[in-house]
C-alpha cells in the first residue's frame, strides 16, 4: 500500500524530554483502582446497603426466633439454628449487593468509556484486572466484617434470651463467620469475572444473580438426580456445606458436598471467570 | 514519533483501516484528515494499543505502546471526550490515572489549571458540557507530560476561545519537540493548525506531506485568464502542454502551467489579457477532490443554485 512519510526536512533541535516524573508500577495500578472505587458515590451506597441488609435481616431473624420461643407449641424449629447462623443470616442479601458492586466495577468502565482511559494508563491490561479483584476483595472483607460485627451487637440482647449468643471459643462460630466473609468475597469476584467477560452491566448482573440466587431455587423443583447434582455445585447450595445453613437450604438433595469441596467449588466460581478473561483480555478490542 | 507499517483493521467483513503505512515525525503538528468513518479513530485506537490490528504494526516512540515502561510519559491521548466515568469528579478522574504512574498530585493540579478546569474540578463529570469534557480529555492526555500527543477531534464542541486555545497549545507542544497527531474532519481547522497532513479515506491513505504540498499535488497550481482572444490563447497554451477549461466565454482556467509562462505566450502572440491571476486551490477543494470517492456517508447533492456553488468555491479557509 501507500508508503507515505510525513517527515520534517530538517532536524528540529533536541528531542523532547518529559519533566514530570512518572513510572508505572503494579502498586500504582492498585492505588488507582482504590481511588476509582472510593471516588464513586454508588460504591458508598452499595456498601451502606450491604451493611444495612445483613444487619437488618439478622435482627429480623432474631426477632422471629424470639417470637417462636415465646410460643412453645411451635418451638421445634429454632433448636437447629445456631447463634452464628442468625448473626450472618442476611448474607444472601449481602451477596446480591456485593455481586452488583463487583459487576459494576468493570462494566461501569465499559458503559462510560472510562475503560479507554484505564487501558491507556495500563496498556498491559491484566494488572488492571488483578488490581480490581484485590480492591474488591479487600473492601468486601471489611464490609462483611463490619456487617457481621454490627449484626452481632444488635442481635445480642435477643439471642441472650434464647441462650444463642455465638460463643467466640467455638470453632463453629468462626467457621460460619469466616465462611460468610469468604462467600461474599467469592460472590463479588464471580460477578467481577462475569462482568469483564460480558462488559455489559445489565447482562453481567442478570447472569451473576441468576447463577447466585435464581438457579438453585428454580432447579430444585426438577426432581432428577443429575439436576440435583448440578444444584449441589451451584454457589449458594455449595456454600451451605460449610455455612451449615441446612434449615434454609434450597437444595432438596440435601448436603451434597463436603465442607472442603464446598470451599473449593466456591473458589472456582471466584477464580475461573477472572482467569478466563485474563487470558483473552489482551487480545480483545477495548 | 509514530510509525505504522501495513496497519490493517477489519471488523467482520468490513475493513476499517486498509494496510496503511505512515510516519508521524516529532516537532511538528500532523493533521489526520478524512471524512467520518474513514478510519481515523480506529487508527488512533490502534496506536494507543486499545484495538488490536488485524495485521501490520504500529509503534510509538519506537515500541508498541503497551511495551513502554511508563506509557503515559510516551503518549497521551484524547480519543473520546467521554472516556470518563460520569460519576467521578474531574480531579478524581485525573488522580486515578496519575496514581498508576506515581505522578505527583501537583501535576494533576497543573493540568487542571492549564486546561481551565480549576473552577469545576470538584464537580462530577456527568454534568460537564461537551467543551468541558474535551478540556478534561486534553488534561488527561497531558498528565504524563508525554512525548507524543494523539488528539481525536480535539476542537469538537469547543467555543471559539477554546478552539484558539487548542491551536496555540498544539503549536507550542510541537515547538517543544513533541509529536502532535490530531484528527479532524474539518479541513479549515487543519489549514490553520497543521504543518503536515495525512489524508485518509475509506481506510486508505490518499495523500501525505506538508499542507501546501498536499493541496498542490491534488489541484496543481491553476491560472485564470480573461482575454478577448481566449480561443487563440487556449490553442497556444494547450500546445504548450497546459490543460484548458473554459467556465464562461472569454475566460480560461489553465492547469499545469504557471502565470508567467501564460503571460509570455500571450505577449509573443500579441494577445491582449484582461486578467491573469494565479490561484491556489484551498485545502477544502483539495480535500473534496481527494475524498469524493471515499466518503462513507454521502448526502445527495442539494446545491443546485450557481450562487451556492460559487460561494463554496470562493471560500478560502
Amino acid at each position: 500500500m501507500s508508503t507515505t512519510v510525513a517527515a520534517p526536512e530538517t532536524d528540529r533541535g533536541p528531542a523532547f524530554r518529559a519533566a514530570v516524573p512518572a513510572h508505572a508500577t503494579f502498586a500504582g495500578t492498585l492505588r488507582g483502582e482504590w481511588i476509582k472505587l472510593l471516588s464513586l458515590r454508588s460504591t458508598w451506597w452499595v456498601l451502606a446497603a450491604t451493611i444495612a441488609l445483613i444487619t437488618g435481616i439478622s435482627l429480623a431473624v432474631a426477632f422471629s426466633l424470639d417470637a417462636v420461643a415465646a410460643d412453645p407449641p411451635t418451638a421445634s424449629g429454632p433448636a437447629t439454628a445456631t447463634g452464628a447462623e442468625v448473626v450472618s443470616g442476611g448474607f444472601q442479601m449481602g451477596m446480591l449487593t456485593i455481586a452488583v458492586l463487583g459487576a459494576l466495577l468493570i462494566t461501569g468502565e465499559y458503559s462510560t468509556g472510562m475503560i479507554r482511559s484505564t487501558l491507556a494508563a495500563v496498556p498491559t491490561r491484566v494488572p488492571v484486572l488483578v488490581a480490581k479483584a484485590i480492591v474488591l476483595a479487600v473492601l468486601t472483607v471489611v464490609v462483611a466484617t463490619v456487617s457481621i460485627a454490627l449484626a452481632y451487637v444488635v442481635t445480642m440482647p435477643l439471642l441472650a434470651d434464647l441462650d444463642l449468643v455465638p460463643a467466640f471459643d467455638q470453632a463453629r462460630t468462626w467457621q460460619v463467620f469466616g465462611g460468610t466473609v469468604y462467600f461474599l468475597v467469592a460472590a463479588g469476584l464471580f460477578a467481577l469475572g462475569v462482568g469483564t467477560l460480558l462488559r455489559s452491566s445489565a447482562a453481567a448482573i442478570t447472569v451473576a444473580l441468576t447463577v447466585l440466587l435464581l438457579l438453585p431455587g428454580v432447579l430444585s423443583f426438577i426432581n432428577l438426580d443429575w439436576v440435583q447434582t448440578i444444584v449441589d455445585y451451584l454457589p449458594l447450595p455449595a456454600s451451605g456445606s460449610f455455612l451449615g445453613g441446612d434449615e434454609d437450604s434450597l437444595s432438596s438433595a440435601g448436603e451434597g458436598l463436603s465442607p472442603l469441596a464446598g470451599v473449593l467449588v466456591i473458589a472456582a466460581y471466584a477464580v475461573v471467570p477472572l482467569v478466563a478473561e485474563a487470558v483473552v483480555l489482551r487480545h480483545r478490542d477495548a | 514519533m509514530i510509525e505504522a507499517q501495513e496497519l490493517t483493521k477489519r471488523y467482520g467483513d468490513k475493513t476499517a483501516v486498509d494496510g496503511i503505512s505512515f510516519t508521524i515525525a516529532p516537532g511538528s503538528v500532523t493533521g489526520f484528515l478524512g471524512p467520518n468513518g474513514a478510519g481515523k479513530s480506529t487508527t488512533m485506537r490502534m496506536v494507543m494499543g486499545l484495538d488490536r490490528p488485524t495485521s501490520g504494526t504500529v509503534t510509538v516512540n519506537g515500541k508498541p505502546y503497551a511495551e513502554h515502561r511508563s506509557p503515559l510519559s510516551e503518549a497521551g491521548a484524547l480519543l473520546d471526550a467521554k472516556a470518563v466515568h460520569p460519576g467521578r469528579s474531574a480531579r478524581s478522574h485525573l488522580r486515578t490515572m496519575a496514581a498508576t504512574h506515581h505522578i505527583p498530585a501537583s501535576r494533576v493540579t497543573e493540568v487542571i489549571e492549564m486546561t481551565g478546569l480549576a473552577t469545576v474540578a470538584g464537580k462530577r463529570v456527568g454534568g460537564f458540557s461537551l467543551g468541558m469534557g474535551q478540556r478534561l480529555g486534553i488534561a488527561s492526555a497531558m498528565l504524563g507530560d508525554p512525548r507524543t500527543l494523539i488528539l481525536d477531534e480535539p476542537v469538537n464542541g469547543l467555543d471559539p476561545e477554546g478552539v484558539q486555545w487548542v491551536r496555540r497549545l498544539v503549536r507550542s507542544l510541537a515547538e517543544e519537540g513533541r509529536t502532535v497527531f490530531l484528527s479532524s474532519h474539518l479541513m479549515s481547522e487543519m489549514a490553520q493548525t497543521a504543518d503536515q497532513l495525512l489524508v485518509i479515506g475509506r481506510g486508505r491513505i490518499l495523500a501525505a506531506g506538508p499542507v501546501q504540498q498536499v493541496i498542490d499535488s491534488v489541484s496543481g497550481a491553476a491560472v485564470r485568464v480573461r482575454s478577448p482572444q481566449a480561443a487563440d490563447l487556449a490553442a497556444l497554451v494547450a500546445a504548450d502542454g497546459a490543460t484548458v477549461s473554459s467556465p464562461e466565454p472569454g475566460t480560461l482556467e489553465l492547469g499545469g502551467i504557471d502565470a508567467a509562462r501564460v503571460g509570455d505566450i500571450a505577449c509573443a502572440h500579441d494577445i491582449a489579457l484582461h486578467e491573469l491571476s494565479p490561484r491556489s486551490a484551498s485545502l477544502e477543494e483539495a480535500y473534496m477532490s481527494l475524498t469524493q470517492d471515499a466518503v462513507e456517508y454521502r448526502s445527495t447533492d442539494t446545491s443546485t443554485s450557481p450562487a451556492t456553488a460559487g460561494a463554496l468555491k470562493g471560500t478560502n479557509p
